[in-house]
């Protein structure tokens, strides 16, 4: 009997545990794979294999069982994932439909998520940037959430690391607020986008760079691309269908079957991970506790590192629920800060405009990408009455128009001989950073669980005033930068729309220098459970105004090397 | 040529700009091979007909024979709710009704001058719900035909994987 169950035990023990295969969780597979170490990746969701799994990725728009739109009911049905854009016809298989998987608005905040192998990484908008040191050196200065314990100079080479193996195009620029990467060729920016560019070169002195946007497409494959069987991106633009050609990162193309391709991964799809097993004698987490989905049995699995890449906020809620008696309310959360400091981006703003030249001139093809304004925005020092600052992206269109007019005949040709407007039609978001607060927090809910007898997640996220003026500075300095570059018909947008939206949810499990103060130490380590790494968004300090799954990256690479290192060196 | 093949052939070129590849003149309505109308024979005629007398064939085809009449019944089948729905049952019967009275003849019989002034005269209707038909036909139309294999590869330049984006190319005159 004792024999059985050590074999049992045996035969449920691994080197490392993944929870969760998106973005992070891909990356956190691949390195300790890659470094010898047997890992067993949980996944939630079912799973998506490249390719096979990617059942519209190449239908033409009249393949579509409703050209697009979506079937009668759905959106009424979801009222939170049905606003993210990316949601429709084609590709509403990689969401979360809301009443699958619930959880509490204490204030409304649109949680949308991708339960799949490969997580959310087949719908990302695929948008890459570096931080800079003025990123990571922002809480210090100016005196907000804590001091990160890390400076750009430390995940520089990781940044490296990933852009290589991910495929990253982008132009050097050399902007300091937005430090240039292992690049390949650029996308190339449009007349008026150029223009816009050069118009403010001159009109700011260099103060106010615009850019095309880094943005992980292979433009120009490299071998390291190859050897994954990822090719050229086609700028086809369905990428969030799944892109058969692996012409953009996802876990799905690119991390996930590196790691397999080693013989060491275990990817067990319909494993909800309810909770880390912490043991009291060992002072260390021993394993997880998962719930199989398809039975709703409970198994456990055992290892001896574990990595947390449920995505942000459901890393909170794994790490809330782990409890024990050494750690009543939550694993490593002595200091009763794990789930508080959320933060998030602001989304809420747009400006849209005209411009009247270059009426000789259009596009053509596609293109996956467009331009980026990085932050200029109290960048050097504080300039103005809020913290910190925004990106922008920046586009330029010559739409085009038809005559709908007519009937019969007429109306044929009307539509089928679309005039180019007679004007290119430009546009900005904002990207806005946010302040991590106590008072934005997420917790276990007391009475409501989910399906899976899991406490439901309770999410307490708001604006504040000084995102409130820092949406009126947008809308002030691009309306400045818009007139001056001889835009017209300039519209500002405040969408008010909710936090969460913004798909970019960061923090609860911050990393810090001090364990009274965080929850995370400078190699994502839990303070007080130190074979536990957090290296999702949950890890983040401070949110900077750069998308961020591309630091996520960067500090799994990073973690995972230590780890493997620490646990080589018997530390672990 | 299946899709699996297609796809490691536009793998395999790699550098080069992508070839519109074979589907392109292959003839298709395959979303709506499954769909199975609820319509009567005589009101499919009928929507068929209303269909071309929005968009008729010239020396290209027009919306009947693009099969965008199923295209539209299918669409309001499955993505619109129930008042629309109900609009739309209307219309067409109101469709069948103007035609008897105005030409004393089933709208099918009708010329197509006389065809395009029923619909023209429910369009200037002082009913919200024929205007309304009206509305949802004409832009159905517009849009299924527009989507069909046909319009987009043989008349409007589709392509799926252009392999390219160019930022600042002359217009054409
Ligand atoms: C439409 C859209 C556009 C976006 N655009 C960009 C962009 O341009 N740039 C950018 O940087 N970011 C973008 N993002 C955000 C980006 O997708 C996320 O930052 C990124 O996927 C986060 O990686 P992750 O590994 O933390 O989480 P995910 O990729 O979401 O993966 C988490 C995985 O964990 C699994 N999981 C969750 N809970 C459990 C559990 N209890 N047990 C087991 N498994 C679990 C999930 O099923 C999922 O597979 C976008 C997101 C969306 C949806
Ligand atoms: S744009 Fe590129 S990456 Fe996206 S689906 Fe198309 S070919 Fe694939």
């Amino acid at each position: 009997m004792a024999n059985l169950n050590t074999d049992a035990i045996k035969r449920r023990t691994y080197d490392a545990i993944v929870i969760g295969s998106g973005i992070s969780g891909g990356w956190a597979a691949k390195e300790l794979t890659g470094k010898g170490l047997k890992t067993l990746v949980l996944e939630r969701g079912r799973e998506v294999k490249h390719v096979v799994d990617y059942p519209t990725a190449q239908l033409h728009p009249w393949e579509l069982p409703n050209r697009g739109q979506m079937r009668s009911g759905v959106n009424e049905a979801n009222p939170v994932v049905s606003k993210c854009y990316a949601f429709g016809e084609a590709t509403e298989q990689f969401f979360v439909k809301d009443a699958e998987h619930p959880y509490v608005q204490e204030k409304p905040f649109d949680w949308i998520r991708g339960y799949q192998t490969g997580g959310k990484s087949l719908l990302w908008a695929r948008q890459t940037q570096r931080w800079s040191k003025y990123d990571f050196e922002g809480p210090a200065r100016d005196g907000f959430a804590v001091e990160w314990p890390i400076s750009y100079d430390d995940l520089a080479p990781w940044y490296s690391y990933v852009e290589k193996f991910a495929g990253i195009s982008g132009n050097r620029d050399g902007v300091a607020a937005l430090p240039d990467g292992e690049f390949l060729p650029p996308h190339p920016m449009n007349c008026v986008e150029q223009y816009f560019s050069e118009s403010m070169a001159k009109t700011f002195g260099g103060a106010r760079p615009i850019i095309i946007g880094r943005c992980a497409h292979i433009t120009q494959p490299q071998p390291i691309h190859l050897e994954q069987g990822r090719s050229k991106c086609a700028h086809r633009t369905l990428c969030e269908r799944g892109c058969p050609l692996g012409g953009y990162f996802s876990s799905n193309a690119s991390t996930l079957p590196w790691a397999a391709k080693t013989g060491k991964m275990t990817l067990r799809p319909h494993s909800v991970v309810h909770s880390i097993i912490y043991d009291e004698k060992k002072q260390k987490a021993v394993g997880v506790r998962v719930i199989d989905s398809n039975t709703k049995e409970t198994e456990e699995f055992y290892a001896k590192i574990i990595f947390v890449n449920a995505a942000a906020l459901n890393s909170n809620l794994i790490l809330l629920n782990s409890t024990s008696n050494r750690f009543p309310n939550g694993l490593g959360n002595d200091n009763g800060l794990l789930g508080k400091y959320i933060a998030f981006h602001n989304y809420r703003a747009t400006i849209n405009a005209n411009y009247e030249g270059y009426l000789d001139k259009t596009t053509e093809g596609r293109r996956p990408n467009s331009a980026y304004i990085p932050r200029f925005r109290n960048l050097l020092k504080q300039e103005t009455d809020f913290l910190r600052g925004y990106a922008s992206g920046f586009s330029a269109n010559r739409g085009q128009r038809d005559d709908r007019n007519g009937w019969g005949e007429d109306l044929k040709t009307g539509i089928l001989n679309p005039k180019l407007n007679d004007f290119w039609s430009v546009g900005s978001h904002m990207m806005g950073e946010t302040i991590p607060k106590e008072s934005n927090y997420v917790a276990l809910d007391k009475d409501q669980r989910d399906p899976w007898g899991i406490p439901q997640l309770r999410i307490s996220v708001d604006y504040d005033e000084n995102d409130v003026k820092m949406t009126k500075d947008f809308f002030e300095q691009l309306t400045e930068m818009y007139t001056k570059a001889g835009f017209t018909n300039i519209r500002t947008n405040d969408s008010n729309r909710t936090p969460g939206l913004d798909i970019h949810e960061m923090g609860g499990v911050r990393m810090g220098k001090d364990p009274k103060t965080s929850l995370l130490n400078e190699w994502n380590q839990l303070h007080h459970c130190k074979n536990v790494f957090v290296t999702d968004g949950a890890c983040m300090t401070s949110t900077a105004t750069q998308n961020p799954s591309l630091t996520y990256m960067a500090f799994t690479a990073r973690a995972a090397d230590y780890a493997v290192k620490q646990l080589k060196a018997k530390n672990l | 040529m299946n899709r699996r093949q297609i796809v490691k052939g536009m793998a395999a070129t790699m550098g080069g700009l992508l070839v519109l590849p074979a589907w392109a003149s292959a003839w298709n309505t395959a979303s709506l091979q499954g769909f199975q109308s609820k319509l009567s024979g005589l009101e499919e005629a009928l929507l068929a007909e209303i269909v071309e007398t929005i968009i008729p064939e010239t020396d290209t085809p027009g919306a009947k024979k693009l099969e965008v009449h199923r295209f539209v019944e299918k669409i309001i089948t499955d993505c619109y709710d129930q008042k629309s729905r109900t609009t739309f049952a209307k219309g067409l019967t109101r469709v069948a009704s103007m035609a008897t009275q105005s030409y004393a003849k089933p709208f099918l019989s009708c010329t197509p001058a006389q065809r395009l002034e029923v619909l023209t005269t429910m369009s200037k209707s002082a009913d919200a719900d024929e205007q309304n038909f009206i509305r949802l036909a004409r832009s159905l139309t517009i849009r299924g035909y527009l989507s069909s294999e046909y319009v987009m590869t043989k008349l409007m330049g589709y392509e799926m994987a252009p392999g390219r984006y160019l930022g600042c190319v002359p217009v054409k005159a």
